[in-house]
């Protein structure tokens, strides 16, 4: 076989988080919501039989790691000896909270600490890593996420009380709940708006090419303004309409709310928007285009059956950028009033509640990634049929 | 193969400098004159008794702005083109794919939940925002450090090892110029993200730009937003257009 | 002189080149034909190392290059390639000039030498030194490239394939200007090409290869004349052949003394080639030619029948070195 140096990738991974367990705090304890907690090293909270078998799970990785031969299976059993440890993690804590927590206190509550946040991120990682290594295809790191996934969330549900993220989470399962379809619903119309208005503008851009360059310079003025400054200066002319104009109060336009964060919103989706709808329809290859008109396709059914088709990837990679930015603005929108996930952050942050702020933050990420990944193998697929055939 | 036509270095011209002229002597007219606009703020906000931010001044703000943003962006900077470029040596290949994946995935991440995870890691203040900045700061660089070196022309390079260069003359002399338009349109972005995301950082109990609209927000004052943000907008304005002026000038130099 | 020994190149377990021996003796153009993929690029490319040989023995004036550092082999050996490789950002002057700076030449010197390979490659300093390689037509860009090659005045000139991306017009051109440089300067040249024409017209020597090793090697009258196999006869044209082969021939190589007849009407001169000649007895529809000196003075004839009979073997020896 042909001799390679090793993965040094996986090596410096394992090797990261070896230390981490053993040199990190791994959870913490604290009395109450408010309280800073103590912190309790990996042995500590797992007993030494759990820290055992992670390490052993890591060591095995890392040998694996350093053989000189890189076969699939050795790849392939890195990957099992990951999903197992991701697998094994949840029990972790489950363990510490037995150990640790004194049930006599009903407040008492168990956070994760550095070493499981570090290993928690190399994990994830060393994942990313596998199956780029792999080549594994969506549907199987689909199918990976969703059983690890599935399992944290039942441990969650069941048996994690104790968590803090979690016990922050049923405090306030309705309000959740409302803010994420807020988030949602928020995010959802500023993209629908934005692709309407998004397309029509491209058309026009492209139809009339005199205002190609103001329209592109005002959207790339806009998108350098940060969001906290364009929520806020569009919070003063608002708050004014609504006061001088009764027919827009009525509407519930208002200085703070969503008003101004959808209208925000709106403005910064549509640079990306109008962008790549623009050099979507520009970037169809003029031969097609000629081929097209050659063999007797009327303008109309050029656009329709040819331009269109073509486009549409790059299309859905711009809807993609918009989403995905949309998601992120929406969080800072709830510092006007505007509701969504971002709410729980800015509480939090107020409180100084990291666990809510938790609350906010890990779901945003999750909705990016998951949008973005749903997007782009949406768009993949197309580009894949537009090959074809 | 036919000979496009001559664009001399000439085009080029001290006129583009304007742009970022004009922001900044705007940034600096708005930062001095707001203490003197009472009336024009107190329209703003007919009913607060106060309508100029005082809790801190206007230029102190800014300084401690552009301090933030300045070391952020000078670590992202260094430790971005440095990952970038140990990434694609020949020593450095197997971290590639994992590092170019992750930069790419990365700028999924909203930065404000980069920074509110930033804050149970590290606390309050400003070295972690400072940190959070420098995180998620490095993403577009690393991407489009490692962009721009793989774009470039495989012929150029091997050309450069045949005449006899070394690896460090190659990376100096003709990796790193050809790669500069994209590297800098990375930074570009980066500081443009960090400009934006450090006025977040007021809520984590950093001092700067953002407070006053924070505290607009908290004491349902129109004239502290309207002040922050526009101190904000033409501070964010100004450095791009900056970015822009370089940009075209690197345009004119790597065809 | 370049010598390979034994010389085998593995990419993992693939091989590209495999037990070639090859001796280039000093001034001479070389010429590596084959078709692509055959390895006569990696040949090339481990001469300055560029790749580094697997096995087998390279030497560059009885030494071997596994004694040099490879940044200064390099930079005694001059290389163009297809796409010339400018570098983008600099200008046509300060490319030329590469080298030589490399060296730490004084600046002066650098000038000097950047203006004279200017003149030597017919790219007025005026008009060229300070434009971008962007600016430049395909063959431009390569005269710079080839500029660029011979500034330090290395005695050895690899080049991989360097007319390849030009239109047939500019090629020949830039082959002509080749010879007329090789003729001065009488460098080592080894030459990458799949262009059989061109190796033809080019080469002192020419090494056929395929499947990464030599199939034929001689001068391209030997190789015309007696190909070792198919594939070599395919290569050199099949049924062409003899046509190529007389397009190496002069006419006063194969003319007789005037003959007591009377002289034909068409005339062909003593440098044009034997192809050119042939080429005039068909379109005049006449059997033999009578053979003139540059001032048009009659110095014997050629006949199409004494040309066949006689074959070219007798005149293969005065090629022969």
């Amino acid at each position: 076989m042909d001799k390679r140096p090793p993965n040094w990738v996986m090596t410096v991974l394992s090797i990261v988080m070896l230390v981490a367990l053993w040199g990190l705090d791994n959870v913490s304890v604290a009395a109450n919501r408010i309280v800073a907690g103590s912190g309790y090293a990996s042995w500590e909270a797992f007993g030494w039989m759990g820290v055992a078998l992670a390490s052993l799970l890591l060591l095995f990785v890392l040998l694996m790691a350093w053989q000189p031969t890189h076969s699939r299976l050795n790849l392939l059993s890195q990957l099992a000896a990951i999903i197992l440890l991701l697998l094994l993690m949840p029990f972790g804590l489950m363990a510490a909270s037995a150990a640790l927590i004194d049930p006599q206190m009903p407040q008492a509550r168990l956070s994760a600490g550095a070493a499981y946040w570090v290993v928690l991120f190399c994990a994830l990682l060393a994942l990313v890593e596998l199956r780029l290594r792999l080549a594994l295809s969506r549907f199987w790191i689909v199918l990976i996420m969703s059983g690890v996934g599935g399992l944290w969330w039942l441990c969650a549900s069941l048996w994690l009380d104790r968590l803090a993220l979690v016990q922050e989470f049923q405090a306030r399962e309705a309000a959740f709940w409302l803010a994420f379809s807020e988030h949602l619903a928020m995010v959802s119309i500023a993209v629908g708006v934005s692709i309407v208005l998004g397309i029509i503008l491209a058309l026009l851009i492209r139809r009339y090419r005199a205002i190609q360059r103001g329209a592109f310079a005002l959207l790339n003025f806009f998108q350098t303004i940060p969001s906290l400054a364009l929520f806020g200066l569009l919070l003063a002319p608002l708050a004014w309409v609504s006061a001088n104009v009764p027919f827009a109060a009525a509407l519930g336009i208002q200085g703070i709310g969503w008003t101004p964060a959808l209208l925000a919103l709106v403005i910064y989706s549509l640079l990306p928007m109008v962008r790549n709808t623009y050099v979507a329809l520009e970037a169809v290859s003029p031969d097609v285009l000629d081929a097209a008109s050659g063999m007797g396709m009327y303008p109309s059914q050029r656009f329709w059956q040819v331009r269109v088709p073509l486009a549409l990837p790059i299309l859905l990679e711009g809807i993609r950028i918009t989403a995905v930015q949309a998601i992120g603005l929406t969080a800072v929108a709830a510092l006007i009033g505007a509701g969504g996930l971002g709410s729980f952050i800015f509480q939090g942050l107020g409180q100084a509640a990291m666990d809510m702020v938790l609350l906010g933050a890990l779901p945003i990420l999750l909705i990016a990634l998951v949008v973005d990944a749903g997007l782009g193998a949406l768009s993949e697929a197309l580009r894949q049929g537009a090959s074809d055939d | 193969m036919t000979s496009r036509p001559v664009h001399p270095r000439s085009a080029y011209h001290p006129i583009q400098l304007l742009w970022p002229l004009m922001w900044l002597v705007l940034l600096v007219g708005v930062v001095l004159m707001i203490p003197h606009a009472q009336t024009l703020f107190q329209w703003l906000a007919p009913d607060a008794r106060q309508v100029i931010y005082q809790r801190a001044d206007f230029t102190q703000l800014l300084g401690r702005h552009l301090m933030v943003v300045g070391v952020a962006a000078s670590i992202t900077i260094t430790l971005g083109v440095l990952a970038g470029v140990m990434v694609t040596r020949q020593w450095g290949r197997d971290f590639l794919p994992l590092v170019s994946q992750i930069a790419s995935l990365g700028q999924t991440f909203p930065p404000v939940a980069v920074l509110a995870l930033a804050v149970p890691a590290l606390g309050f203040g400003t070295i972690p925002i400072i940190v959070a900045l420098v995180l998620y700061g490095l993403l577009p660089i690393v991407r489009n450090t490692i962009a721009g070196l793989k774009d470039v022309d495989p012929g150029v390079v091997s050309a450069a090892y045949g005449m006899g260069m070394t690896p460090g003359q190659i990376l100096r002399q003709v990796e790193l110029p050809l790669a500069a338009p994209v590297i800098l349109a990375g930074i570009r972005t980066s500081v443009t993200i960090n400009i934006a995301t450090a006025a977040l950082g007021a809520t984590v109990g950093a001092s700067n730009l953002g407070d006053p609209i924070i505290a607009g927000i908290v004491n349902a004052n129109n004239a502290y937003i309207v002040q922050g943000a526009m101190v904000i907008a033409l501070l964010a304005v100004s450095i791009d257009s900056i970015f822009e002026v370089f940009q075209r000038r690197l345009r004119l130099h790597t065809p | 002189m370049i010598e390979l020994c034994n010389v085998s190149k593995f990419f993992d377990q693939t091989p590209a080149v495999e037990e070639l021996t090859l001796s280039i003796p000093k001034g001479k153009f070389c010429a590596l034909v084959g078709t692509s993929g055959c390895g006569k690029s990696t040949t090339l490319r481990m001469i300055n190392r560029l790749l580094t040989h697997s096995s087998g023995e390279i030497e560059l004036d009885g030494q071997s290059i596994d004694a040099y550092d490879p940044v200064l082999l390099r930079r005694r050996i001059g290389y163009v390639i297809q796409n010339t490789g400018l570098f983008p950002h600099w200008n046509v002057a300060r490319n030329i000039g590469l080298v030589p700076r490399l060296l730490k030449w004084p600046t002066a010197q650098v000038n000097q030498r950047v203006e004279e390979l200017m003149g030597l490659l017919g790219l007025p300093v005026s008009e060229f030194a300070h434009k971008y390689p962007h600016q430049l037509s395909g063959g431009q860009a390569q005269r710079v490239g080839v500029a660029r090659a011979l500034a330090a005045d290395p005695d050895i000139l690899l080049m991989d394939e360097p007319f390849g991306a030009l239109d047939p017009i500019t090629r020949e051109k830039l082959q002509e200007m080749l010879m007329q440089l090789q003729a001065r300067l009488h460098k080592t040249i080894v030459f990458v090409t799949h262009d059989m024409d061109e190796a033809l017209r080019l080469a002192d020597m020419l090494v056929v290869m395929r499947d990464g090793r030599i199939v034929q090697q001689g001068t391209p009258l030997s190789l015309l004349q007696k190909p070792t196999d198919s594939f070599v006869d395919s290569l050199l044209g099949g049924l062409e052949r003899g046509l190529k082969q007389a397009s190496l021939t002069r006419v006063k190589d194969h003319m007789a003394p005037l003959g007591p007849h009377l002289p034909a009407q068409s005339r062909v001169m003593t440098e044009q080639t034997l192809r050119q000649a042939l080429s005039m007895m068909l379109r005049d529809h006449c059997e033999w030619l009578t053979v003139v000196d540059q001032h048009d003075v009659p110095v014997g004839e050629l006949s199409l029948r004494k040309l066949v009979k006689e074959a070219f073997q007798a005149q293969e020896k005065s090629r022969d070195v």
